[in-house]
């Protein structure tokens, strides 16, 4: 099985790189980024370099790098719903639950795309523009620079946790619709309605999507020399990203699995 | 001949419309078997069941000798499929699109045989959004050509397609039941393209089979239904019309068309030739499977 879904990831890889909309997400992710210079200058004082990092990193994830990543993953399998092409595909040797994984597997390969390109040209822009020795209170070094480092990493590790359950949800948004144009509306509109409701229901803590800033807000404190820490809320968004990602992902291969796929 | 395509009392149901009702239907090996019936009758539902797009509601579909829907991967690696209207990746190029259905497939494949074969070599590189509905069809039938299938399952396969290609295609498709052995299931709704490439004809009507029959059975001659080439066609005709044995007389390009109530040409010849006319020819018509199909629908 997982032959024939990795080499469907192959295929959905080389039909994606083909694709403008690829090229335009990382595209867009960096004018974001670069955007963001004028309102968060970075200077060579040992500050805002790391704070650029922590500012701009989350605004260009979790706003335009989002939207991006549930526009294109919500498109995935509706789109080839809506041209016919995917009757080509389920004709072949592969199980419709296998093509549902190397969907997947597209979906979080071009989160990790996304969260990259904003990672390295934020991080790559507070080298080249500002002096990133580490940083300091009173004169005294709280975090050495590889210990921002590190701690940059893991934040991208875990702010993908996230964005993963984002691509499962989106996915399966695709597998009930027709076409690419409503299941982009559903998956936005249903986004932003549980954000919406969320916080009145007092079901927060159980929506991923609260989440989303969290690994970037241990960060953005330690920029300001103030110590944080990871748990509990590192745990409680790998939970609660983990348990979305395998309940949308197991409700789109089941409802993919009952679908008919007529002229 | 071996069993290829088995269907046993399937049906297929979209909410309270019955799309397919019980059909129990084979193919051996090596047959050409045709889906012949009107829009609805459940001709591409039944096809699309057959490669595993569209789900049966109830009975079972055994392919190869295996259940089609556990033994899915086996079955599709053997098998190849044209649906209607067929729909590419249209940003990739034509050869693209092959290399990824290859792939898919995990078979390998000669591009440009492939694209010779259907007549499209020279189009290897152009993004499939270019091309006419005609090119598509062709693709379509290279990709389903793609990986030397066993069994083919076409979907109205010339349609787009002008005269000229049209015959090419099934002169095609015979060659590879005849020489290769490949099954093939197809829907039509040219009558001429089912008496061509069929061995045996389906009628569907609203879902339910309502006659399944050899083409060559079908297609023997009539022998209540004769030409006449005689001189004197006008007395001919008169004298014939009041016979009792005759059901209808008509002239048509200078032969006398009649309609016999039982096949005894004999005696049609027999009368003739005693009122002293000269037969230089009694010509009994062909039957076609537009009769038949017109017969058996008005059942």
């Amino acid at each position: 099985m997982m032959g024939r879904v990795l080499t469907a990831y192959g295929v959905e890889v080389t039909k994606a790189l083909r694709q403008r909309f690829t090229a335009l997400g990382p595209a867009l992710v960096i004018l974001a980024v670069l955007g963001a210079l004028p309102v968060h200058p970075v200077a060579r004082d040992g500050v805002s370099d790391y704070a650029f990092v922590a500012y701009v990193i989350p605004v260009a994830l979790n706003s335009l790098g989002l939207l991006l990543l549930l526009v294109y993953c919500a498109g995935l399998v509706s789109g080839e719903v809506a041209d016919g092409s995917i009757r080509q595909t389920l004709v072949r040797p592969i199980l419709r639950h296998e093509y549902i994984l190397a969907k997947l597997l597209l979906g979080m390969s071009y989160a990790v795309l996304l969260t990259l390109t904003a990672v390295i040209t934020a991080w790559g822009i507070a080298y080249i523009f500002g002096e990133m020795r580490g940083v300091s209170f009173g004169g005294d070094l709280v975090f050495a620079d590889n210990e921002m480092l590190a701690t940059g990493a893991l934040a991208t590790l875990a702010g993908l946790a996230p964005q993963f359950a984002a691509v499962a949800f989106a996915i399966m948004v695709s597998t009930f619709t027709r076409n690419g144009a409503t299941a982009t509306g559903v998956t936005v509109g249903l986004w932003v309605l549980v954000d919406l409701v969320k916080y009145p229901l007092g079901m927060a803590p159980f929506v991923f999507t609260t989440y989303l800033e969290m690994p970037w807000q241990v960060f953005s404190n330690r920029c300001e020399a103030v110590d944080a820490y990871w748990q509990p809320m590192l745990y409680y968004c790998l939970a609660c990203s983990g348990g979305t990602f395998l309940v949308c992902s197991l409700v789109a291969i089941v409802v993919f699995h009952r679908r008919n796929f007529p002229a | 001949m071996a069993v290829c395509i088995s269907l046993n009392k399937v049906s297929k149901c979209y909410g309270s419309a019955v799309a397919v009702s019980g059909l129990t239907l084979e193919a051996k090996r090596g047959e050409v078997l045709g889906l012949l019936g009107p829009n609805g009758a459940g001709k591409s539902t039944t096809l699309h069941m057959l490669c595993g797009l569209v789900r049966p509601t109830s009975g079972a579909i055994s392919i190869f000798g295996k259940d089609l829907r556990s033994g899915f991967v086996a079955i599709a690696s053997r098998m190849g499929v044209l649906v209607e209207r067929p729909a590419f990746h249209d940003y990739l190029s034509v050869r693209r699109n092959l290399l990824i259905q290859a792939r898919l497939a995990r078979h390998s494949v000669n591009v440009e045989r492939l694209l010779n074969l259907v007549g499209m070599a020279r189009l290897s590189h152009a993004k499939v959004r270019s091309l006419s509905q005609g090119q598509r069809q062709r693709l379509g039938l290279a990709q389903a050509m793609l990986t030397e299938p066993e069994l083919l399952i076409l979907d109205e396969p010339t349609s787009g397609l002008d005269v000229e290609s049209t015959e090419e295609v099934l002169r095609m498709l015979r060659r590879l039941a005849d020489d290769a052995g490949v099954t093939i299931v197809f829907s039509s709704h040219l009558m001429h393209e089912v008496e061509v490439l069929c061995d045996r004809v389906a009628i569907l009507n609203e879902g339910d089979l309502i006659a399944c029959e050899k083409t060559d059975d079908l297609l023997s001659f009539d022998l209540t239904r004769v030409e006449v080439l005689v001189d004197g066609v006008e007395g001919a005709s008169k004298r014939l019309k009041d016979q009792p044995w005759v059901s209808s007389v008509s002239i048509k390009g200078g032969r006398l068309h009649v309609t016999l109530k039982e096949p005894n040409t004999h005696q049609l010849i027999h009368y003739l030739v005693t009122a002293g006319y000269q037969i230089s020819g009694v010509l009994p018509r062909r039957r076609t499977l537009k009769d038949y199909f017109l017969k058996v629908m008005n059942r």
